[in-house]
Order: structure tokens, then C-alpha cells, then sequence
């Protein structure tokens, strides 16, 4: 009874404000309850959270623009956390999949811990619609942790510890040497030849026998636009090698740096006929390389502007 | 007329204005390929009747050409466009190869030709009188330019400049008249202006200074404007434009680096090197690099690794690379290297004539080779020179020789002086590409030779003459004649050398420059105890083909117990024997130190030696200051202590080499301790693993221990607690990194006594490749790997097959399964995971081919093919197309040989079309002693027109279809063409037919019946030698030459109805007048054969025979090795006949294919009677 008059004064205020709702006086549906006790409910956080912020009072319509607002992003955030679990192949997100969510919303995670113990915070009351789903026995197993402090009772209790509690095993490491690289040579062998399979499977392939073509198959050779890039570009993993195996190539990378902005100069050159700030330029980038004189070549020489009179 | 007007165009060659040359390109269209353009020169006429200016341009349209403002009439005539116009039948290389070399003379700048010919306007010729300047504006255009000039487009989406679209000038020697009209000579200097309209996207990069860069008036494109005001020759102009990424260098700011779009960070590390290299030019020149500034570009698709024009150099973008790669290392700092030389030698200082070329070629080369001695050590250069010297000595010793310096006198053929060869020397663009090669191997070597005459200090003193001469000229104005001291001369260059050192070099010129060929030494000696004399026999061979006889002194070098003596023995005319006095007494002080060469003393454990002799080693010329190969005979143990204790790697190798002849323990040990020996250099202990396997082979049924090497690796490269698996790898050293990819390959030839790679050894090379980890390595590991597998194709051996059995899966080796394991996911990743340049896709190529070869796999060339085309890297469709290759010839396939002629013909990269004819020069389908089922008159046809008319717009590639030409053919008239049915024989010598007047027609009517008898007897006969081998069939002589008969008489007989009287009788006659030897010569090709049936007279075919080939015929006929060819000849007719048995019927039908073409030919002799008037043919 209490609820369905909450419902119905919810859907006033809601026709009232934005008057997106239309047919809020049959608020008879348990989807439209949920609905509407679920927006009560965000109404009351944006007030503390505004009283907590220092105000003393505010227009309906403010409050509704912030209510609407904060739905919008709780909605995201649920969106956003489901397509994660899902894209891992699960169906219930976990806590990893919220941390991405919001690092990818922009939100620094690791103030949150410290935001919800905070002092002044004030505690929202149980949504008055509390149809808890009902777990089924069966399948707890131990005690369920009981919520700290900051967190309130009505939230879902924690899951089943098995889920998140970690079992250190104390099986010896493989140490040996032997047998370290014996396992990833042959790992690393069997990631190749999955890898090659897979993409022999996938694509066009060419056979070395005319009988068989699966048991020893070639990916297809298929002609690049632009040989010379693949062949003699190291590849991204070398790359990363090489920046992790060696530092000495730090002072040529603070050389590339530079590179560009010579060619900027180059590029940006039309516009400015002023000689002189090249120059400056240009120097400036010597000097950051380290070296005194000026570099004068023609070829980092602004392109001049036709002069009027020449002709062709 | 024409004379004059001919001696004032040479007068102009000669003296042009210093305002010179401008160019100016304002439009390049990179969708369309073209280019449309002007240029303008100025000419100071010198004579009074200059009334034709002759210049060279090829593939340029031309527009419209104006001198001094008036419209001139031009001609344009490129006999070079098609070398032969009408001689259809011969087929004779060495007819071609005259003409060819007449059709390039015709247009040679040098001797005052071209192909364009200008007629000065008569309003003018006042005005030349007075020997006012002449100023000829030509407008041409250039559409999709087949050489010269080289567009890049890539195909795909975005505009030119994302797609990294570029355009380049390229060519051999002088080919700058492809891309512009200009007097394409050497020895023709003038200065430049250059303009360039590009894209505004794009860079154009030109010789000399860019003066400014203007926008045009839309603000899409922009003008580089380019001066060089040093006197340059026309073939030292370059071009390239592309969307270049610009790298100033940050240690000479005049100096500007260029490269296509994303490739910065290589170009950043590749050229880091170059100022060094500037550094030690300018320091043993003592003298500044002569332009103002330099530019390196490197593109894509190049005709050459390296092309150095007027301070720029085009390189190939393939050097390009990152410092984690270690193998191109050394080889692009060396391409850098040999550009910068040439930048002195070769494009400041030009050369005055083509027989001047080895000057400049010997001078760049060798300051070249001092900078190699500095940079990569005294043993890499003496090293690189052995190399180089056995490479030349190789050559000469298999062609004839190599000729520096020809003198073409007024006489033509008698007195050519590399008749030995089936091209000419008088011009660079009738060379063969490879003898080019040697030929500038050979420069160089000569100029070290000159250097250990005069010293090096003399020898850079007159570089330095050379120069600071030419530096003072070039700043000259053009009027105060100075500018040929810009130009080398031989004789210029000699009276330098004898000016700065006052030493006479003559007989050193006479002997290395002015003649062809190398010394070949055999030595021998023995020791006499009781004179306490070695007694040294140096037999000498003059009269192979390639050799010269050499007279003067040579150095020996003797280690003796007490130490080691040098020794100049003076060779001389007769003398064999030379006693060199010994120094020591044999064997007295056993543990006395032995005292080197370089003074240092070592220990030796002298067992071995013979107790009676105090000679450890001998060596023949140990400076190799004469160009020669030495084969010298010493036992076993004198070099094994060469190898061990010579310190010269030369000697080392050397010693290497002859011990694969003395498999004994002691030659093991000797190399192995080598190959342990840190000290020793790289390639020493790298040739010891290939030597250790080829001796472990032939020890194989006394080996003892684990297989030659394995130990040593392990010891070397595996983990101590886990000999079976090998270390990370870590290539900081790069000896023991250059080490650690050999062995394995090496390792791999190793064979058991059933002649099977070891199991043992198959296993550790998989476990090599199974362990390697490069996860902690600072450089790319892709070379090793790339190694490995060659490890792997070289353990493949041929399989046993049984009957012919058709190779599947099923019965496949267990090894070769593991090895095909391997390849096909190497090959896999590197479409993942591409290597650097696709060393592994290359290596794996070749592998599998190797495995198709040895039947392990079946043979198909449908992988390679694929592989071939373009888009693939050119490394990687170069090792596809030398599988296709040699596919051809193993499986002779003529499929195959098409699709590799329809890719000379037809592909984008002029380096892949090139290199096509130079692999299947190298591994032919078959050569002209040979018999084949690809030999046919189409195939001939083809590669005649090849390099008749299909090669036309590249030098190189003409030469290379040469080249192939001669080894399938020959010289002469190749031997698959059908017989001409109508014999007449030309004496070529006396240029007319000759005829016999003693014999009357009647005689061939009187043998023809005992001629078919002989026939019906030489095919029983034919019959039999089907079972037996070839060298039987050679045997009998007889026969064949009786079946040769009755050919000729069968075709005789049949000509003999329509023919006119006149002819018929002509025929008869010379036939009958011939010894049996002759007529067999007259089914070969040196004989010209002509089919007079629908001739009306016999004088229309006299006259393709130019006097041309002439001496080459005569000599030719007659060789042995010809008479060979003959029987081969005779044999296949007798399988026609075999197999066909009606012959007679074969022969008809071709002689109604002969009717139906010869109208043809007749139609076609007007034309003829034109060429006997071209340039080609005349003069």
C-alpha cells in the first residue's frame, strides 16, 4: 500500500518535471515499482549528497536533472560492466570488470576506498522494496563474510568465500634450469604451431604435397602493397626487446623527438616568411642536441611563396 | 656534307658553354608515369660550319626544338632500338654482337653521334660563323619510361604521397639520355641549373646546391631549384623524387639523408656511420670533399645497391636497418663506403674516355679498400683482397680474360683485342654485366699493385694531384679551357705517377693494363741435405685460355726452423729451378723457440716435421702482388704448421684449402685446434668447419669420438649443467656469434658410412632450433636461425627410391618429416612474425627445394612461382626464382622457361628481370653442347627478339640476354634451328660466295643413290646407339657424317625442281667442291645458309653478312669444340628419324612453313637494303 503511494506520487513528480512519462497514474506493474522505488531512492541520495555538499535547499527540477544524471551514469556503468563480463565469457561481472568500467568512464578507482569510509557521509535508509533474491542453499558452502563498517546491511551480502579466497599451495617452484627452458621451448613451440595451424586453417593455404594439405600446410604467400616496410621495419615484439635489453638507444630516441619538429618547421614554413624565427627555431633544436652551431640546410628551408612578376 | 657537319658536332661535344646545361621538369606524373620537361643548352661553336648538333636521347618524345629562338628541324634515329632489322634466319650471336656494338658507336657521344640529330636553322649559320653562342631548347616528355628513369607506385588507396610513391633515375653507365636529351658522355662536362615541379608533398632531390623551394602559384605544388656549378659530366645527373622523410646528419649539416615514409628510425641508425667515413677520405686524400653538400636517398625497387652520381648517391632502401641487426651491418657501411669513394673518383674527377674507365674504377676501389684495412682490420682486408683476386683469376681463367685498358686502332676486327669473347669491349653498354664486375675487381687489384711498386705515399700523392688539379679547374670559367683536368686519362694518370714517385711503371702497365689475363704458378720443390739448398720448381701455364706468361721478380717466403726468410726470385724465360739457401740446420735445438715472421718466437712441437729438413712452410708470393693462382705442392704436415702458426690469414686459408686433400688425424687436430683458437680470425675458423667436415667424410670409417664439431659447439654455445641444450644467445661477440652460425651448417654435411647425414647430428640441430631463445639478446637472432635451416637442407640427402615411386606422405622419410616439421612453421611465422629482409621465408624456400631436389618431395614449382611475384620482397622473390630456376633445368621444363622469359619481359623491378637472365646464365636448361627438349627455333626466336629489340630501353639487361644467348647457343647458328634446305656457302672471309668451277651439277645427281644407301646404314646404326652411352656415340664419327650427307643431298635434290636454273647450279657446284669435314660445318651455323628458291638473284642475301663477323667465324669453324657440337647435331636427326620414320614427310611440311614465311621475307627487303646503309651496319 505504503509503496504503491510512493509509486504514485513518484510518477507525479516525474510527469510533472519532465513530463517524459506518460501514464504514471496506473503505477500498478512491479516493473514500474521497482522503477519508481529505485528513482526514489537515487532522489534521496542526490539530497544528502547535496546537503552534504552544503546545500540547504534546492529547486525540484535541479534535483531532478541530478537524479537523471546519476541514473544515466549508474546505467553506464552497469551497461559497460556487462559488456566486460561478457566479453570474458561470464555471466555475473565481478569486481574487476566494475574497476574497468569505471577506469574507462574516467573515474579515478582508487580514491573510492577512502570516499566511502569518508566521516561526514551520511547513510541512505533500505529501499523499501526489498524482494531479496533468494539463494539457493545448496550451493554456499563456509560462512559468508559479514559487511564492514561503511557498507550498509541492506546491500547483497558477500558471496560464497570460495570465490575470492586464495588457497597458498606450497608446491616447490620449478627451479631447475633444465627443465625451465625444456618447458618453454616446447611451450613457446606449441603457441607457434597452434598459432601457424590456426591460421593455416583459417586462410588460404599452399601444400607441399599435392595429396595432402592439411598435414603440413603453408599459409598461402600473398604479395604486399609495400614490401620493404614488413621486411625491414623490426617488428613490434623486437621492438620491445630492444627497449627492454637495451638503454643506450635512450639519446637517439630524444633525437627522433626532434625530428618532427624539423619537419614542422618544414611543413609550417609557407606561412611564416620570416626567416630569422627559423632560424631561432632551428637552433634552438640544435642546441638541444647538444651542438653549438646552427643547422643551415636547405632542405629544412621554408618553401618561399611564388613572387608575382616571375613568369613562366 | 655530312662530314663536316659531323666533325663540327664533335667540336661541340668538345667545348661546351660554362653556363651549360638547364633542365627543367614541371610536370611528373606519378598515376599516368610520365614526365614532360625542357632543357636548354648553350653551345660555344668552336668550328666555323656547324650546321647538325647532335645529341642522345632515348624513349624522350620529343616536341619541339629551337635554337636561339627558331623552330629546327630534327632527326631522330636510334639504331640501338633494333640491333638487327632484317636478318631473320642467322641467328649467329657473334653477327649480333657486332652489330650491336656498331649500333651503339653510331650513337656514341664520345665520337661526336647521337641519336638526335638538330639541323641548326640556315638563318643561323651566319651566326655560327662567327662562332656565337648557339642556345637549343628542346621540350620533350617521357611516357611510362621503361629505363632510365624508374617510377615506385604502390598500389593502394590514398594519394601518391601515403602510398610512398617514387620516382628515380637509374641505369648503367652512361644512361642519362633515357630521361632527358643531353650529350650522354663522360668526358662532356658543363654546369647544371635544374628545376624541379613536384608535388608539394614531395621532395626532389637533385645534384649540386637547392638554391630555394618555390610554391607554385595554386599552393599545390612547388619547385626545387637546383645549381651546380662544378663542371659536370650529363651521366653523373641523377634524380630522385619521392615523399622523402628528411634526416639532416647530425655531425656534417651539409650532408642530408632521405628515405621513404617510415623508415626514419633505420635512417637515423644507417648513416650514423658516414661522417667517419668522410673523415678518413678527406684525411688520406688530404683533401675536402670536392661539392659543396651530399645527399644519400635511399628507394625503393633499385637498379643497383649502390649508384653514386654529382654529390648525391642512390642506394638501395634494402641497406637500410636497425642495430639489432648484425649481418647488413659491415655490408651497408661498406656500401656507404664505395658511394663516398666514387663521389671523388668517378663523379668530380670523370674520365676521358671508356678505356679510361679503370682509373677511376681502380682508384675508388682502392682508396676503398684502405678505408676497409682501417675499418675492419688488416685481416678482413687481406682477406677481402684473396677473395677478390681468386674471384678475378676464376673469371679470366673460364672467359679468356679481363682488358683494363683497350686501344681500339683504326682497323677494326684484326686487331680486337677480346676476340676471345662473344661481345665487344669497346663500349661499356656491350658488356656483360659480370665481366663489368671483374672488370672493376681487376681495377682495383692492379691499382695494389701499382701501390706496392711506388708506396703508398706516392699513390696518394697523386690522388692528391689529381684532385687538387681538378678542384683548381672546376673553379675555373669555362673559356680558360682548364675543365679537362676534371677528366682522367690513363696516360695523364701514368705521368703523374712517374712525375710524384720517378719510378717507371711501364712494364707493370704492359702487363696488367694493356693485355688481358693472369699468371698460373705451379710450384714444387725438394730439399737437398747435402747442399743445404731448396731447390724450388715454379712451372708457369701461358697457353691456357685467361693466362699470360709472367717475367720478373716474385717473392717466396721460406719458414725455417731458425726463423722466416724472404726470398725474390727473378722468373725468368727459361729458367724452372731455383735454389734458395737454407738457413738453419735441420732438427738441432729441439726446444728452441721458433721465431715468426712478425718476430714473434713460439713454441712448436716439431714431430711431425721431416727429421732432415729444417723447412716448415713455403709460400709463393705471400703479398699477392701478382695476379696469379698458385698451386703449390707441400706435404700435409708443412701445412698443417702453416695453419697453425703463419700468421697471415691468407696463408691460413690457403692451408685450409689443401688440407681437404689429407684427411689424416693430424689435419683434424690442426683445424680443430683452429677453430678453438680465440685469437684466430673469424673467417679463418669459419672456413676450418667447412674443411673439418669435408675431412671428418673422408676419415669416415676411422672417425672416433662424437661427430667432427659437436663437442666443440657444446663446449662453446651449451649450458654447462645441460650440454643438450644450448645458451640464450647473447651476440656481443660477434667472432663466437659468427662461429655459432656456421658450425651447425657445417655440421650437417658431415655423412655416415652409408653416406646419410648422421642421426646424431640431425637431432642436435633440431634441438638448436627447439631451444633457441633470443628473449634476452640485443640483436635480432633472425641470421642464426635463417642458418639453421640451412643446416637442415644441407643434412638432406638424395632418397632412396624404388621404383620410381610417386612421392607422397606415406612414405615419407621420419627425418625429412621432422625436417618439413620445421620449415613449414618456420615459413608459418613469418607471416606472423616477418624476419629481418625474410632471411628464414628465404632460407625455407631453399630448403624445400633442396628436399624436392633429393625426391624427397614431390618437384613442383607452384609454391616458388608464387613466392616469385612481385610484391614479395626482393630477397625473398629472388631465392623463389632461383628455385623456378633450376627447376627448369632439372625437370626441363618448358612451361617454366616461359613464365621466366615472360618476367624479363614484363616485371616491374628491372633488378628481378636482370637477375632472371644472370641465374639462368649461371644454372642454364641446358647449354650448346647439350641436347634438350627446350632447345627449339621458337625459344631462339624469342631470346633473339629479347635482345634484338625487347631490351632495348636497359643496357644491362640487352647484355644479360647476351649472355644467356651464348651459353645455350653459343656463338654460332644454334644448333636447333632447322637446316636451311638450300646450302649456299658464303667465304665470309673474302665476303662472296665461292664457287668451285671444276665441278660440274651432274655430280650430285651421280651420288645420290649411294647417299640413300648411307642413309638407311646411319639409321641402323642410330638405332643401336640408343643403348649406349654418349661417349660412344661420339665415337662414331662416320656415320653421322654420312648422314649429315644424305641430308643435304636429300635437300639438294628437292630444290632442285623450281629453283632457277642459275641458282640450282650454284648450288651443285659448291656442295661437291667441299671435304667431307666441311660439310658438316655447312649444317652449323658460322656457314650462311640461304634459301634462294624465291630469290630472284643471290646479292639480296648477301648483304645482311655484314664484314662484321669475320674473324670470329673463321676461328670459330674450325675449333674442336664445335665438331662436338656437330655430332650432337647429326644424333638428334637420327632420333627424328627413329622415331617418326618418315623424315622425308617432316622435312616437307617444313618446307611449306619456309613458303609461307619467305614472302615475308622478301616483302621485307627493301628494308634490308635500308639497313645495309644504318649506322649499324656501316661505318
Amino acid at each position: 500500500m505504503r509503496t504503491a503511494l510512493y509509486g504514485s506520487k513518484m510518477a507525479d513528480t516525474a510527469t510533472g518535471g519532465s513530463g517524459t512519462r506518460p501514464g504514471g497514474k496506473q503505477a500498478s506493474t512491479p516493473a514500474d515499482n521497482y522503477y519508481l522505488a529505485r528513482r526514489r531512492t537515487l532522489q534521496v541520495v542526490v539530497s544528502s549528497l547535496l546537503t552534504e555538499a552544503g546545500f540547504e535547499s534546492a529547486e525540484k527540477a535541479a534535483v531532478e536533472t541530478l537524479t537523471e544524471m546519476l541514473q544515466s551514469y549508474i546505467s553506464e556503468m552497469g551497461r559497460s560492466a556487462k559488456s566486460y563480463c561478457e566479453h570474458t565469457a561470464r555471466t555475473q561481472p565481478t569486481l574487476s570488470d566494475i574497476v574497468v568500467t569505471l577506469v574507462e568512464m574516467g573515474f579515478n578507482v582508487e580514491t573510492l576506498p577512502a570516499y566511502a569510509k569518508r566521516s561526514q557521509r551520511m547513510v541512505i535508509t533500505a529501499p523499501p522494496v526489498t524482494n531479496q533474491p533468494v539463494t539457493p542453499k545448496a550451493l554456499t558452502a563456509g560462512q559468508n563474510k559479514p559487511h564492514p563498517s561503511h557498507i550498509p546491511s541492506h546491500f547483497p551480502e558477500f558471496p560464497d568465500p570460495h570465490t575470492y579466497i586464495k588457497t597458498p599451495t606450497y608446491r616447490e617452484p620449478v627451479s631447475d634450469y633444465q627443465v625451465l627452458r625444456e618447458k618453454a621451448a616446447s611451450q613457446r613451440r606449441d603457441v607457434e604451431r597452434a598459432l601457424t595451424r590456426f591460421m593455416a586453417k583459417t586462410g588460404e593455404t599452399q601444400s607441399l604435397f599435392k595429396d595432402d594439405v592439411s598435414t603440413f600446410p603453408l599459409i598461402a604467400a600473398r604479395p604486399f602493397t609495400v614490401p620493404y616496410l614488413t621486411a625491414l621495419l623490426p617488428s613490434e615484439l623486437e621492438m620491445q626487446q630492444m627497449e627492454e635489453t637495451d638503454s643506450s638507444e635512450q639519446d637517439d630516441q630524444t633525437d627522433t623527438e626532434n625530428l618532427p619538429l624539423h619537419m614542422s618547421t618544414d611543413d609550417s614554413g609557407p606561412e611564416k616568411e620570416n626567416a630569422s624565427v627559423l632560424q631561432q627555431n632551428t637552433s634552438l633544436s640544435g642546441s638541444r642536441n647538444g651542438e653549438e652551431n646552427m643547422i643551415d640546410n636547405p632542405y629544412l628551408r621554408p618553401v618561399k611563396k611564388p613572387k608575382i612578376r616571375r613568369k613562366k | 656534307f655530312h662530314p663536316s657537319g659531323k666533325q663540327g658536332s664533335k667540336t661541340m661535344n668538345r667545348k661546351k658553354g660554362d653556363k651549360g646545361f638547364e633542365i627543367c621538369i614541371n610536370n611528373i606524373n606519378f598515376q599516368r608515369k610520365s614526365v614532360v620537361g625542357y632543357v636548354e643548352l648553350t653551345i660555344f661553336p668552336t668550328v666555323a660550319n656547324l650546321n647538325r648538333i647532335k645529341l642522345n636521347s632515348k624513349q624522350c618524345r620529343i616536341y619541339r626544338v629551337r635554337v636561339n629562338d627558331l623552330e629546327a628541324a630534327f632527326i631522330y634515329n636510334d639504331p640501338t632500338l633494333e640491333v638487327c632489322h632484317h636478318e631473320s634466319k642467322q641467328r649467329n650471336l657473334n653477327y649480333f654482337s657486332n652489330a650491336y656494338a656498331a649500333a651503339v658507336s653510331a650513337v656514341d657521344p664520345d665520337a661526336g653521334n647521337g641519336e638526335l640529330c638538330i639541323k641548326v636553322p640556315s638563318e643561323l649559320w651566319k651566326h655560327v660563323d662567327e662562332l656565337k653562342v648557339l642556345k637549343v631548347h628542346i621540350n620533350f616528355s617521357l611516357d611510362q619510361p621503361k629505363g632510365g628513369l624508374h617510377f615506385v607506385v604502390p598500389n593502394m588507396e590514398g594519394s601518391m604521397a601515403e602510398r610512398g610513391a617514387h620516382v628515380f633515375s637509374c641505369g648503367y653507365q652512361n644512361s642519362t639520355r633515357f630521361w632527358f636529351p643531353c650529350v650522354d658522355s663522360y668526358s662532356e662536362l658543363c654546369t647544371w641549373k635544374l628545376e624541379y615541379t613536384v608535388d608539394a608533398a614531395m621532395v626532389a632531390v637533385s645534384n649540386g646546391d637547392l638554391v630555394e623551394t618555390v610554391y607554385t602559384h595554386d599552393m599545390r605544388k612547388k619547385t626545387f631549384h637546383y645549381m651546380l656549378t662544378i663542371p659536370t659530366a650529363a651521366s653523373n645527373i641523377s634524380l630522385a623524387i619521392g615523399p622523402f622523410e628528411i634526416l639532416v646528419d647530425p655531425y656534417m649539416h651539409e650532408v642530408t639523408h632521405f628515405c621513404l615514409p617510415q623508415l626514419l628510425p633505420l635512417l637515423k641508425h644507417t648513416t650514423s656511420y658516414l661522417h667517419e667515413v668522410f673523415e678518413f677520405y678527406e684525411e688520406i686524400l688530404t683533401c675536402r670533399y670536392p661539392y659543396s653538400c651530399f645527399k644519400t636517398v635511399f628507394i625503393d625497387e633499385a637498379y643497383v645497391e649502390v649508384a653514386a652520381y654529382a654529390s648525391m648517391s642512390i642506394f638501395s632502401t634494402n641497406l637500410l636497418h636497425s642495430a639489432m641487426i648484425i649481418d647488413e651491418t659491415p655490408l651497408t657501411r661498406r656500401c656507404l663506403a664505395q658511394a663516398l669513394a666514387q663521389q671523388f673518383f668517378g663523379c668530380f674527377i670523370s674520365r676521358m674516355s671508356w678505356s679510361d674507365e679503370w682509373v677511376l674504377k681502380g682508384i675508388s676501389g682502392y682508396i676503398y679498400g684502405l678505408w676497409m684495412k682501417k675499418t675492419f682490420g688488416v685481416n678482413e682486408y687481406r682477406h677481402w683482397i684473396k677473395q677478390e683476386l681468386d674471384q678475378i683469376v676464376a673469371y679470366e681463367l673460364k672467359t679468356g680474360g679481363v682488358l683494363l685498358h683497350p686501344i681500339f686502332g683504326g682497323g677494326k676486327e684484326k686487331d680486337n683485342p677480346a676476340s676471345h669473347l662473344h661481345f665487344s669491349i669497346k663500349h661499356p653498354h656491350t658488356l656483360s654485366w659480370e665481366y663489368y664486375t671483374m672488370f672493376q675487381c681487376k681495377a682495383h687489384l692492379v691499382m695494389r699493385l701499382i701501390e706496392n711498386r711506388i708506396s703508398m705515399e706516392f699513390m696518394l700523392q697523386v690522388f692528391n694531384k689529381l684532385l687538387s688539379l681538378a678542384s683548381t679547374a672546376s673553379s675555373q670559367k669555362f673559356q680558360s679551357h682548364m675543365w679537362s683536368q676534371m677528366l682522367v686519362s690513363t696516360s695523364g694518370f701514368l705521368k703523374s705517377i712517374s712525375n710524384v714517385s720517378g719510378k717507371d711503371i711501364q712494364p707493370l702497365i704492359k702487363q696488367w693494363v694493356d693485355q688481358s689475363g693472369v699468371v698460373k704458378f705451379y710450384g714444387s720443390f725438394a730439399f737437398n741435405r747435402k747442399r743445404n739448398v731448396l731447390e724450388l720448381e715454379i712451372k708457369q701455364d701461358y697457353t691456357s685460355p685467361g693466362t699470360q706468361k709472367y717475367v720478373g721478380p716474385l717473392k717466396v717466403t721460406v719458414q725455417e726452423l731458425d726463423g722466416s726468410f724472404n726470398h725474390t726470385l727473378q722468373i725468368e724465360e727459361n729458367s724452372l729451378k731455383h735454389d734458395i739457401p737454407c738457413h738453419s740446420k735441420s732438427r738441432r735445438n729441439k726446444k728452441k723457440k721458433i721465431p715468426l715472421m712478425n718476430g714473434e718466437e713460439v713454441d712448436m712441437d716439431l714431430s711431425a716435421m721431416d727429421a732432415d729438413s729444417p723447412l716448415l712452410w713455403i709460400r709463393i708470393d705471400p703479398d699477392m702482388s701478382v695476379l696469379r693462382k698458385v698451386e703449390f705442392e707441400q706435404s700435409d704436415f708443412m701445412w698443417q704448421y702453416q695453419l697453425r702458426y703463419e700468421r697471415d690469414v691468407v696463408a691460413q686459408e690457403e692451408a685450409i684449402l689443401a688440407l681437404e686433400k689429407f684427411p689424416t688425424p693430424a689435419s683434424r687436430l690442426a683445424l680443430t685446434d683452429i677453430l678453438e683458437q680465440e685469437q684466430c680470425f673469424y673467417r679463418v675458423r669459419m672456413m676450418a668447419c667447412f674443411c673439418l667436415a669435408k675431412i671428418a667424410n673422408s676419415m669416415v670409417s676411422t672417425w672416433t669420438g662424437p661427430p667432427a664439431m659437436k663437442s666443440l659447439f657444446t663446449r662453446m654455445f651449451c649450458c654447462k649443467t645441460c650440454p643438450n641444450i644450448v645458451k640464450t644467445n647473447n651476440f656481443m661477440n660477434f667472432q663466437s656469434y659468427f662461429l655459432q652460425k656456421t658450425m651447425p651448417v657445417a655440421m650437417a654435411l658431415l655423412r655416415d658410412v652409408h653416406n646419410l647425414c648422421p642421426k646424431e647430428v640431425l637431432m642436435f640441430i633440431l634441438d638448436l632450433i627447439k631451444y633457441n631463445d633470443n628473449r634476452k639478446n640485443k640483436f635480432s637472432d633472425n641470421y642464426y636461425r635463417a642458418e639453421l635451416i640451412d643446416a637442415l637442407a644441407n643434412s638432406v640427402t638424395p632418397a632412396v627410391s624404388v621404383n620410381n615411386e610417386v612421392r607422397t606422405l606415406d612414405n615419407l622419410n621420419p627425418d625429412v618429416r621432422l625436417i618439413l616439421e620445421e620449415i613449414t612453421r618456420f615459413l608459418n611465422m613469418e607471416k606472423l612474425l616477418p624476419s629481418y629482409r625474410h632471411t628464414i621465408t628465404v632460407s625455407c624456400l631453399k630448403a624445400i627445394r633442396v628436399l624436392q631436389k633429393n625426391g624427397h618431395v614431390p618437384s613442383d614449382p607452384a609454391l616458388f612461382k608464387s613466392y616469385a611475384e612481385y610484391g614479395h620482397f626482393i630477397d625473398v622473390r629472388i631465392a623463389a626464382l632461383d628455385a623456378v630456376v633450376d627447376y627448369t633445368k632439372v625437370d626441363r621444363s618448358y612451361e617454366e622457361l616461359q613464365w621466366l622469359l615472360t618476367m624479363v619481359q614484363n616485371d616491374p623491378v628491372p633488378y628481378i628481370r636482370h637477375k632472371i637472365l644472370d641465374m639462368l646464365t649461371k644454372n642454364p636448361p641446358f647449354t650448346k653442347n647439350m641436347e634438350s627438349p627446350l632447345c627449339n627455333e621458337a625459344l631462339v626466336d624469342q631470346l633473339w627478339k629479347l635482345m634484338n629489340s625487347g631490351t632495348s630501353h636497359d643496357w644491362r639487361l640487352r647484355c644479360g640476354a647476351v649472355d644467356l644467348y651464348f651459353t645455350l647457343f653459343g656463338l654460332s647458328r644454334p644448333s636447333c634451328l632447322p637446316l636451311p634446305e638450300l646450302g649456299l656457302v658464303l667465304n665470309l672471309k673474302e665476303k662472296k660466295a665461292v664457287l668451285n668451277p671444276t665441278i660440274i651439277p651432274e655430280s650430285v645427281v651421280n651420288n645420290q643413290e649411294p647417299v640413300n644407301s648411307t642413309n638407311n646404314h646411319g639409321q641402323s646404326v642410330g638405332f643401336q646407339n640408343t643403348f649406349s652411352n654418349s661417349q660412344e656415340e661420339e665415337e662414331i664419327d662416320m656415320d653421322t657424317v654420312h648422314d649429315s650427307q644424305a641430308f643435304i643431298y636429300h635437300h639438294l635434290n628437292m630444290l632442285e625442281r623450281p629453283s632457277t636454273p642459275g641458282m640450282s647450279k650454284f648450288i651443285g657446284k659448291m656442295i661437291c667442291s667441299m671435304p667431307l669435314h666441311s660439310i658438316k660445318h655447312l649444317l652449323t651455323p658460322p656457314i650462311s645458309v640461304l634459301s634462294g628458291k624465291e630469290q630472284s638473284s643471290g646479292e639480296v642475301n648477301m648483304h645482311p653478312v655484314s664484314a662484321a663477323p669475320l674473324s670470329v667465324f673463321s676461328k670459330e669453324s674450325n675449333s674442336s669444340k664445335h665438331s662436338d657440337h656437330h655430332h650432337h647435331h647429326h644424333h638428334e636427326h637420327k632420333k627424328k628419324k627413329k622415331k617418326h620414320k618418315h623424315k622425308h614427310k617432316h622435312k616437307h611440311k617444313h618446307d611449306s612453313k619456309e613458303k609461307e614465311k619467305d614472302p615475308f621475307a622478301f616483302s621485307n627487303s627493301p628494308a634490308s637494303a635500308r639497313s645495309i646503309r644504318s649506322p649499324s651496319l656501316s661505318d
